[in-house]
């Protein structure tokens, strides 16, 4: 599903991933842990097309992410995204924040996944009016709307309570289950353990 | 698409007014500076065009204000074959009454039909024909001193070129008297079938010292003209600058308040194209309200410009179709050059470097 090949990233003159090469299978729940600042959100976020490595590659479904001509619409189509912080649209109320990538989702989507996350009496509120767990799942469900094959997490579960991060975990856990390919990174250690395979990230390094 | 983009606008209440003031502003002072010199210059233009094919001036003269000719010209130049008529005038300025300058002509006689009645005959010595806007001001309606002389008032006279309207006209001796010369300025009328350059050959061959053109020529060559149109060129573009550098700077800063929000759009899979063309919406939006408040505005300023009484109507600006188009055309061109740069810009970062708010 997505090769790395001997990745690095810089930023500015900091190292802040070394030569780094792995490989993630189809339907794989893949954690990443390591200490704040060891490079987890570098590498998720070069897996994820969001970054361009200063070297190397990546492949994502078998084509080398820089000579995808329209990455953009590729992440619509392949990818879902959970990042630290919640980063809703403000202007935007809940439900239009979930369609917004794609407008025909249909409304029973919509209900089953809020639903499941216990916000589906939040779809008419705007983000200012939620609580930051509230907003997080509304992120949750953002990346998962469109059934992505491939979801990224960072931290997702920051700004939940260990019940509700338990329910995300579980979620994932299923997702994976059904054939999605599931790359959070996080610091509790509890938590990775549902994942099939846990990376130590350290100074850059796996 | 609309929606949005009306709501992202009324989010940043400040930002959305500084643009469209600043667009509002630039815009308008691009209308009424060239508004008001394309006025000044057409009204001029047309003024020596009626009755006149061609012109003789006083040679190497910067200003027709300043041209002396010899009136006795005229007499060898309505000999000449295929000129139909020809007249003298003298354009001068004085103070008149109370009012610090005001347009004199001295015309032979031939050239009072071009002046519309109101009331009253055309003067003969010692009269003056009035024009509208002067006369609305006089408290005495039967005479009216001129520099340091007195004249009846004949009749008065109405004129669509504001110079004439709100000047006076006068028999071209008196005027003489008043401006120590026997006229400024030639006009000939010639037949259909003349030959223009041959007739202002034989008319240059009269005199060492005048200078001979087609009116059109004349007009088109006008030092004056050249420098108010260059000038007003300059302003506007002057006005098109300060338009187009703010609305790219604020526009920046909205683009660099919002890129975490342009960042999680990409991420999510809205392409860059669709994103910068939403701010592309915004910024038309801005860009077509201020055109019209714009217009609108200079429209309401020329009138009460034109309908000022302490101006005499010299000033009046003129908006033509084609002055419109091309500072709608530039309208736009600002607020997409605006909205634009500073959109490329975070089209070309990487998007996860939009939602952390990296500056570098
Ligand atoms: N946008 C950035 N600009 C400069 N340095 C950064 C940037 N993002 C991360 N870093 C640095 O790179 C290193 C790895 O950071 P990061 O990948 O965020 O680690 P983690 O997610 O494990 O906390 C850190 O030293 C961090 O300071
Ligand atoms: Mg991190």
């Amino acid at each position: 599903m997505i090769t790395a090949r001997t990745i690095s990233h810089r930023y500015n003159n900091d190292l802040a991933l070394k030569k780094t090469s792995l490989h993630i299978a189809k339907g794989e729940f893949v954690a990443f842990t390591g200490e704040s600042g060891s490079g987890k959100s570098t590498l998720l976020s070069i897996l994820s097309t969001l970054l361009t490595p200063t070297e190397g590659d990546v492949f994502f479904l078998g084509k080398k992410v820089q000579e995808i001509h329209d990455i953009d619409t590729f992440r619509k189509e392949n990818i879902g995204f959970i990042f630290q912080f919640h980063y809703l649209i403000d202007y935007l109320n809940v439900k239009e924040n979930l369609k917004i990538a794609d407008n025909s989702i249909s409304d029973a989507r919509v209900q089953t996944l809020t639903q499941k996350l216990g916000i589906e009496q939040l779809l008419e509120k705007y983000p200012n009016e939620l609580s930051g767990g509230q907003r997080q799942r509304v992120a949750i469900v953002r990346a998962l709307i469109n059934k992505p094959k491939v979801v990224f997490a960072d931290e997702p579960t920051g700004n939940l309570d260990s019940k509700n991060a338990r329910i995300v975990f579980e979620l994932f856990k299923q997702l994976s289950e059904e054939g999605t390919t599931i790359i959070v990174t996080t610091h509790n250690k509890q938590l990775a353990d549902f994942a099939d395979t846990i990376y130590e990230v350290s100074d850059g390094e796996l | 698409m609309f929606k949005n983009a009306f709501r992202t606008l009324q989010k940043s209440k400040l930002k959305t007014f500084l643009i469209y003031f600043s667009l509002t502003f630039s815009i308008a002072s691009m209308f009424l500076i060239s508004s008001i010199s394309h006025g000044i210059i057409g009204m001029y233009s047309t003024m020596l065009q009626t009755d006149g094919d061609i012109i003789v001036t006083q040679k190497k003269i910067a200003d027709t204000f300043f041209s002396d000719v010899d009136i006795k010209l005229l007499q060898s130049i309505k000999k000449i074959p295929h000129v139909s008529s020809a007249s003298a005038m003298i354009l001068g300025a004085s103070p008149v009454e109370t009012l610090p300058i005001v347009a004199v002509y001295g015309v032979t006689q031939n050239r009072f039909h071009n002046y519309k009645l109101l009331q009253g005959v055309y003067p003969q010595q010692n009269q003056a024909l009035i024009g509208t806007s002067i006369y609305k001001q006089l408290s005495d309606k039967t005479k009216i001193q001129i520099a340091n002389k007195t004249f009846q008032i004949s009749g008065v006279f109405k004129s669509e070129i504001g110079f004439e309207n709100g000047g006076i006209v006068l028999n071209i001796k008196d005027a003489g008297a008043i401006f120590h010369k026997s006229a400024s300025i030639l006009l000939l009328t010639t037949n259909l079938n003349a030959n223009i350059e041959t007739i202002i050959q034989t008319i240059k061959k009269l005199d060492d010292n005048i200078d001979v053109k087609s009116t059109n020529s004349f007009v088109k060559n006008y030092n004056q003209f050249k420098i108010i149109q260059t000038s007003s060129n300059l302003i506007s573009f002057l006005a098109f600058v300060m338009g187009l550098i703010s609305i790219i700077s604020i526009m920046s800063i909205t683009v660099a308040q919002r890129e975490s929000e342009f960042g999680i759009m990409r991420a999510i899979g809205i392409s860059m194209k669709k994103i910068v063309w939403s701010l592309l919406v915004e910024a038309l939006i801005l860009g077509l309200s201020s055109f019209v408040s714009a217009y609108l505005f200079s429209l309401v300023l020329l009138a009460i410009i034109k309908h000022t009484p302490s101006l005499q109507g010299y000033v009046n600006g003129v908006i033509s179709l084609e002055l419109f188009l091309w500072i709608f055309v530039s309208s736009l061109l600002m607020v997409t050059l605006g909205s634009i740069f500073p959109a490329l810009k975070a089209a070309k970062t990487d998007p996860i470097l939009l939602i952390q708010g990296n500056k570098s």
